[in-house]
């Protein structure tokens, strides 16, 4: 999993407008945006699990996986206000100028998945990293078997994207479970952790890859069941968040063991990251 | 080879501060250190003085250093975005083989890998190199067990090697057989070209002597490190003594951890700027919403030494990450500079 990135932009940023922004759940907005130039925007060609450095003018420079898929998508940031950076971010209003630069890291292995069933189990925000690779997949609904997400959240209200997944349902073989962490008026579908939720959906598991992502806690038990159910490592894919500077390999903030999350990822199997000797 | 008299060195020295900033040890007047440093007068380069107590990193990875600036004006949505071009021509004079070796890892790790470091590079592509072999060892020294020195190999464009009343010079680019022509250096004879051997074999058989503290036999080590298992009692040991002061990552020639910041002028413009970083602080992992996956103090410990020790080989520098210079043993209040932390898992192959 380490292909060349031959579009990125290496250091200095390309300079892109934010035309619309929409609120998604508490703290977390979506930034649609156009390059400036039409030739750079052009260029601008992304493997679905790949990373930008997005410049907020003025404040600073910080890493975002993509959420748009590389096909038909409205390029498109969705971003949790929790730091210096993307708090600057959330100021913002259409019209202002970000900067971007990447594509970086590796993308997910489409190729190599080609024909399988797919399980993508999100926690919280998890969600954002993995839509690219949903709407991809959707859009090559032949190659691939049963699509399920297990999509959990602490609360109703922390639901990203319910109105994309609304519209995914629609797909033929898409199936969703959802769940909350706790009871709530009105709540109908499943309560508890999302890692209950491998249990009580009865995923398959022959010729089956998992796509995990959410914070530690939520990764950590989810693999547990998965591996309990009888996925195999090396079919856990997910995508790791490290702090991130340069984007390039060079500052080594993201260094986790031997590799960098910014070059050999964010893209790992669960069969290497077990092999990093780190906490996630 | 060729010879240059210690007299006309001046001469050398003026020759090369017509086309480049001149960097080198110079010894401070009052306090008597060295440092290697921008020399003001080419005359304050002192060639044979002990080895700096930075490294020679600086010219090219200079602790801070602005590597983009932008000025953005909000109401008329203007962005201006220029790449920092600062870049003056520059050569390093008396440097030695550990400090080159560490450029040269550097070389290796911002311009040989995936994408390469354009800051750096501009850096490198302007720069004149004059290596000075070291003919006797400091107390800190453990270049011979580290394969990089007394006397530079490659990646120089002059290496000279003090003997007697003159230095042996040999070239090694066009750019330093150019400076020897320009200079009209006679060459050696038979008898002086076999000196350089003699020179560096001798300060070889010095180490023994001078250097009884610091040898680092790294070699085991960095396979312990690499296929084995080393107990965490060692990294909690190691953990434990560190000040967390980064003082050994700022004075190793091929550490290269950097922070970049974006800093609001006076004026709306805005510089990017990188600062040396180093992994044993807390907060170099911390990540937005204060989650730190490498929090205790061992593993970040941990982490540094297999950085130089084992990581360096797979892919950043092929050899290890350490040239041997012996800064870190000099600067590190806990006394885990680079060879106690070898000993100490040497000691547990032992065991």
């Amino acid at each position: 999993m380490n292909a060349k990135t031959e579009t990125a932009i290496v250091t200095v940023p390309e300079i892109a407008v934010v035309d619309e922004i929409k609120d998604e759940i508490d703290e977390v907005k979506t930034f649609y945006f156009r390059f400036v130039d039409e030739a750079a925007g052009r260029n601008f060609r992304i493997r679905s699990g790949q990373f930008i450095m997005c410049t907020v003018f003025g404040a600073g420079e910080f890493a975002v996986s993509l959420p748009f898929s590389p096909e038909n998508d409205r390029l498109h940031l969705s971003v949790r206000s929790v730091g210096k950076v993307t708090r600057a971010l959330h100021d913002l209003k259409p019209g202002d100028k970000i900067g971007i630069r990447g594509p970086f890291g590796n993308g997910f292995p489409f190729e190599e998945i080609k024909g399988k069933n797919i399980i993508y189990v999100a926690g919280g925000i998890g969600l954002i990293p993995l839509r690219s690779s949903i709407v991809h997949v959707l859009q090559h609904r032949d190659e691939f078997g049963r699509i399920l997400l297990l999509y959990g959240a602490r609360t109703s209200k922390d639901l990203m994207y319910t109105y994309m997944i609304d519209k995914w349902l629609k797909t033929d073989g898409f199936e969703t479970h959802i769940a909350i962490d706790n009871p709530e008026p009105g709540w109908t579908k499943h309560v508890g952790f999302v890692n209950t939720l491998v249990e009580r959906a009865g995923i398959p598991v022959k010729d089956t890859v998992a796509f995990v992502c959410g914070p530690p806690v939520m990764f950590n038990a989810v693999i547990r069941d998965l591996l309990k159910r009888g996925l195999k490592d090396a079919h856990i894919i997910s995508t790791l968040e490290r702090h991130m500077k340069c984007g390039i390999g060079k500052c080594q903030h993201c260094a986790i063991g031997r590799t960098l999350v910014c070059t050999d990822g964010p893209v790992y199997t669960y069969k290497q990251i077990k092999t990093l000797g780190e906490q996630i | 080879m060729n010879i240059l008299e210690k007299k006309k060195v001046p001469e050398f020295m003026a020759a090369l501060a017509a086309d480049y900033d001149l960097y080198g040890p110079i010894v401070h007047p009052d306090s008597k250190d060295v440092l290697f440093d921008r020399a003001a007068d080419p005359g304050d380069i002192a060639l044979q003085a002990p080895i700096p107590y930075n490294p020679a990193k600086i010219p090219f990875f200079p602790q801070r250093e602005s590597i983009l600036g932008y000025t953005y004006d909000r109401s008329t949505g203007d962005v201006r975005i220029a790449p920092a071009d600062l870049v003056r021509p520059k050569a390093l004079v008396g440097i030695r083989s550990c400090d080159l070796t560490g450029l040269l890892c550097l070389d290796r790790f911002f311009l040989g890998q995936e994408f390469v470091d354009d800051v750096f590079r501009d850096h490198r592509r302007k720069t004149f190199i004059v290596a000075n072999t070291c003919v006797r060892p400091f107390p800190q020294c453990f270049c011979v067990c580290t394969d990089s020195g007394p006397s530079a190999r490659e990646g120089f464009d002059i290496n000279l090697t003090e003997a007697g009343d003159v230095y042996l010079v040999e070239a090694g680019s066009e750019k330093g057989e150019a400076l020897v022509r320009k200079l009209e250096l006679p060459a050696a004879d038979e008898a002086q070209t076999a000196l350089k051997d003699k020179i560096v074999d001798g300060s070889i058989a010095l180490f023994d002597e001078v250097s009884r503290e610091n040898k680092a036999w790294i070699s085991r080590a960095t396979n312990r490190l690499t296929t084995g298992f080393i107990r965490n009692e060692v990294w909690e040991y190691i953990g434990k003594q560190c000040f967390e002061c980064g003082a050994c990552a700022f004075t190793c020639p091929s550490c290269s951890c950097f922070n970049i910041e974006d800093l609001n002028g006076p004026d709306g413009t805005t510089d990017r700027c990188r600062t040396w970083d180093s992994c044993s602080f807390e907060g170099y992992t911390k990540m937005a919403g204060d989650h730190n996956p490498r929090r205790p103090v061992e593993d970040r410990r941990n982490k540094r030494f297999f950085c130089k020790l084992s990581y360096s080989q797979s892919r950043k520098y092929l050899r290890p990450g350490c040239v041997g210079c012996g800064r870190c043993v000099r600067v590190c209040p806990g006394d885990i500079g680079l060879p106690t932390v070898v000993t100490a898992i040497r000691r547990e192959i032992t065991e």
